[in-house]
């Protein structure tokens, strides 16, 4: 028993996360519709108390639940950052959930489950956690996108996304029993023995990690396997799009680090020419085809394509300050989106989705400071000195060339100066286009004061990135 | 060739066979029927593998259960399937191709040295071997995370079906027992005094 | 250990012979003589109304999938049974909490109404 509290004294945040969710699943039963309000309170508190107790375990290390969960400093910056950003998902989606009567208990059940995935993924130490954690966050994000269930094109997105994410996922385990027939063990750390030894070293262990590299590039959406993603970011409700877009990022980004970095970096010259292809093909595509986007969530997926490009780059450095690097950008990518997204919530109000890039037209007018808000994340996005996005794209970059993968870093330079048109041209209409409709915003204040803030925020790392750049590196840097 | 052996390739010639009928099909009850064969024969092929408990659970789980749901969701979509198929020939010269690459390119990685696994093939375990007995010392000790998540991964389904597609539908007659059993005469019944009608008034309606 | 199952696919083998070959014989032997009517559906001598195949309600659909969840739970059951007296106190806390966790699910089910037919 002793050993069993032991395991839970790394745990604390993911039990905390299963036992308020199932509160929240039961008092959401006995809640009037008046007083679903409390479901959405309950929620927010579950994701501080999780931070406080993150926090409270910081600078702790170690592997529980026999080698299948570790607790280390990049665990424990991912799920603050998921706790972050979820919260801000959560206040983002309320307004916009209400105002179409789907602001129901699920969402935020649903919501939490998937955090918990998120949570297990950022700590997986066996290839089977992350099977289980990917498809309990996976599971959960299907659920929502098709949480608006009389909408026929949610639907048809949640569709695609299933069956698609089904096939990935069967990839993914492919790819896995694959490793494990080759190396014999379930355990990160076991693998990467079995991998660094002579012997194993055979073709078994690259097959594998051929069909474990779909999966994994299809969970995050790198080109060529981002089909599902335009249809589902556009299709979902923008509530539930703004979800998708920002935390399980994060996720994905633990799993490439757990699996390739932690497992597999024996094979890194095998895996690095693989990323590569998915990095240049997912910044052509991304940024090429964003262009001719009239709808701006489609717009911001194909972007979301280009982000994962510039990730990918980063972990195929195949060196710690690399790695660093893509945990910078994700983490800012993250903020990033979910201010983007956040925005067009703000935007939309009942009946109305302000989902083309027709409806930012001269926002300017209508709210000034708003209009500034979503132009800092564009710039941002782009990479305009001096928001955040510059610099994370900068260490990325920087570490590319460390590498001496010159080409590379031409490849995203150019890439993303053509990309830099699609996001300059939503600023261009806000600014200089007439309104369609001069009414004001509806959106509530709270919700105003945060997105300011999480705009706010991408400025403000832009300015001082040094210690967010500082705690990345100490999680993974050298 | 051993016993063993034989029977290793009559179910897998019999698995791929139904593989191939559960796709080739014009019936979609057909193909739902071709799919439990072809689980029949793979739970079959893992009793070979001296797999018993997973074996069983197969049958159990998804002949016994998924197969089911198939069907009903078979008969639920009210689509005449012929339509579905008009693709198929056009896109099959494609598809082949594609398959083929795949089907080459797979080969050509395994020629090249797939037989580097260590150990070969474990020893026959003996009679009594128990392997639900080896499952169950495992898999709630050492794999005890796991085993929790599985349960979280169930509830989420349960929340997500019911979420998705439970509706409540206005007007439907049902009974509810409960409050049957508590009605009182008082609530069905009212005595009306009045005064006795003369026949009279009968005859003229 | 395969030895075991010997009997089993004996067994196997002679049920399949018992069922499929008379239905082959009368298949082989029986004569076909077979015309337009004899080959038309038969509705209690009428002409067939409609199709046969019919919409089910996606009712049934939850009914089936929450049964799936749960017949899923009942498998973990079967290798606990068999290792509870090795296991002791932390087995038995082990599917306590599993169990636990989807009491929570069936719970939900029940206050949303998923069991009523209507």
């Amino acid at each position: 028993m002793n050993s069993v509290m032991a395991d839970l004294s790394h745990a604390w945040p993911e039990v905390y996360i299963l036992t308020m969710a199932c509160v929240l699943l039961v008092v959401d039963l006995y809640l009037t519709e008046r007083f679903r309000f409390v479901s959405y309170l309950l929620a927010q508190v579950t994701l501080l108390g999780a931070a406080m107790l993150t926090l409270g375990q910081m600078g702790g290390e170690g592997t529980a639940f026999t080698g299948a969960f570790v607790h280390d400093a990049m665990s424990d910056i991912l799920k603050l950052f998921i706790y972050l950003v979820s919260a801000m998902v959560f206040l983002y989606a309320r307004d916009y959930l209400k105002a179409r009567n789907l602001l129901k208990g699920e969402f935020y059940m649903l919501g939490l489950f998937g955090v918990l995935g998120m949570m297990l993924l950022a700590s997986a130490h066996s290839l089977l956690m992350l099977y289980l954690g990917l498809e309990l966050m996976s599971l959960s994000m299907y659920a929502l996108v098709a949480f608006n269930r009389d909408s026929p094109v949610a639907s048809e997105a949640a569709m695609k996304y299933f069956v698609l994410g089904a096939i990935a996922s069967g990839m993914l385990l492919y790819g896995m029993s694959l490793i494990y027939g080759a190396t014999g063990s379930l355990d990160v750390a076991t693998v990467a023995q079995a991998v660094t030894d002579e012997g194993v070293k055979g073709q078994v262990i690259r097959f594998g990690v051929v069909f474990l590299l779909v999966g994994l590039a299809f969970k995050l959406g790198a080109a060529p396997f981002h089909m599902w993603l335009p249809d589902v970011y556009q299709g979902a409700p923008t509530a539930v799009t703004l979800y998708l877009s920002a935390a399980p990022k994060i996720a994905a980004f633990a799993m490439f680090i757990r699996l390739l970095v932690d497992g597999l970096s024996g094979l890194v010259a095998d895996w690095q020419q693989m990323l590569a292809v998915m990095a240049v093909l997912s910044l052509a595509i991304g940024n090429v085809v964003a262009i001719a986007q009239t709808n701006i969530k489609r717009m911001l997926a194909y972007s979301t394509i280009s982000h994962a490009g510039f990730l990918l780059l980063g972990v195929l450095a195949g060196t710690p300050d690399g790695y660093a690097a893509a945990m910078f950008y994700t983490l800012t990518y993250a903020i990033m989106a979910a201010a983007g997204f956040g925005m067009i919530t703000v935007l939309s109000r009942a009946g109305f989705e302000a989902e083309e890039i027709d409806d930012f037209k001269g926002l300017n007018s209508r709210s000034p400071w708003m209009a500034g808000m979503m132009a800092l994340i564009m710039f941002s996005m782009a990479g305009v000195p001096p928001t955040v996005g510059f610099f994370a794209k900068l260490g990325v970059l920087e570490a590319v060339l460390a590498v001496d993968m010159v080409w590379l870093a031409l490849a995203a330079v150019f890439f993303s100066i053509i990309g830099a048109y699609y996001y300059i041209r939503v600023v261009k209409v806000m600014y200089f286009d007439e309104a369609a409709d001069e009414s004001p915003l509806e959106a509530a204040v709270d919700t105003r004061i945060v997105v300011s803030a999480n705009a706010l925020a991408v400025l403000y790392l832009g300015l001082f990135p040094g210690t967010l750049m500082a705690i990345c590196n100490a999680a993974l840097g050298a | 060739m051993s016993f063993e052996r034989i029977l290793f390739y009559l179910f897998a010639a019999i698995l791929v066979f139904a593989a191939l009928r559960v796709i080739s099909s014009r019936n979609p009850v057909h193909s739902a029927l071709f799919l439990v064969l072809a689980f029949f024969t793979s739970s079959a092929l893992w009793i070979l593998l001296e797999a018993e408990f997973l074996a069983i659970t197969l049958v159990l789980v998804y002949v016994g259960a998924v197969m089911v749901l198939f069907l009903f969701v078979v008969m639920m979509l009210d689509i005449n399937f012929a339509p579905l198929r008009e693709g198929f020939t056009r896109y099959l010269p494609l598809g082949a191709v594609v398959a083929l690459v795949i089907v080459a390119e797979i080969v050509l990685v395994l020629l090249r040295g797939f037989d580097t696994l260590s150990g070969g093939a474990p020893a026959p375990k003996p009679a009594d071997y128990s392997n639900t007995r080896a499952i169950g010392e495992v898999l709630y000790t050492d794999y005890l995370l796991p085993f929790e998540i599985a349960s979280v991964i169930l509830l989420v389904a349960i929340i997500a079906a019911i979420a998705l597609t439970l509706r409540k539908r206005p007007g439907t007659r049902h009974q509810d027992p409960g409050k049957q059993v508590q009605v009182r005469k008082s609530d069905r019944l009212r005595i009306v005094e009045m005064k006795a009608e003369p026949r009279a008034g009968r005859a003229e309606s | 250990m395969l030895d075991n199952y010997l009997p089993i696919l004996v067994f196997i083998a002679i049920g399949i012979a018992f069922g499929v070959g008379p239905i082959f014989a009368g298949f082989i032997l029986g004569p076909h003589r077979p015309d337009a009517e004899k080959l038309s559906p038969y509705e209690c001598g009428f002409e067939a109304f409609e199709d046969s195949r019919m919409a089910f309600d996606v009712r049934y659909y939850l009914v089936a999938i929450l049964f799936i969840l749960f017949d899923l739970e009942i498998a973990f059951l079967f290798p606990w049974a068999v290792v509870l007296d090795q296991l002791g106190w932390f087995g038995f806390w082990a599917m306590v909490v599993f169990l636990g966790i989807l009491v929570i699910g069936f719970i939900y089910e029940w206050k949303k109404g998923a069991l009523e037919w209507e």
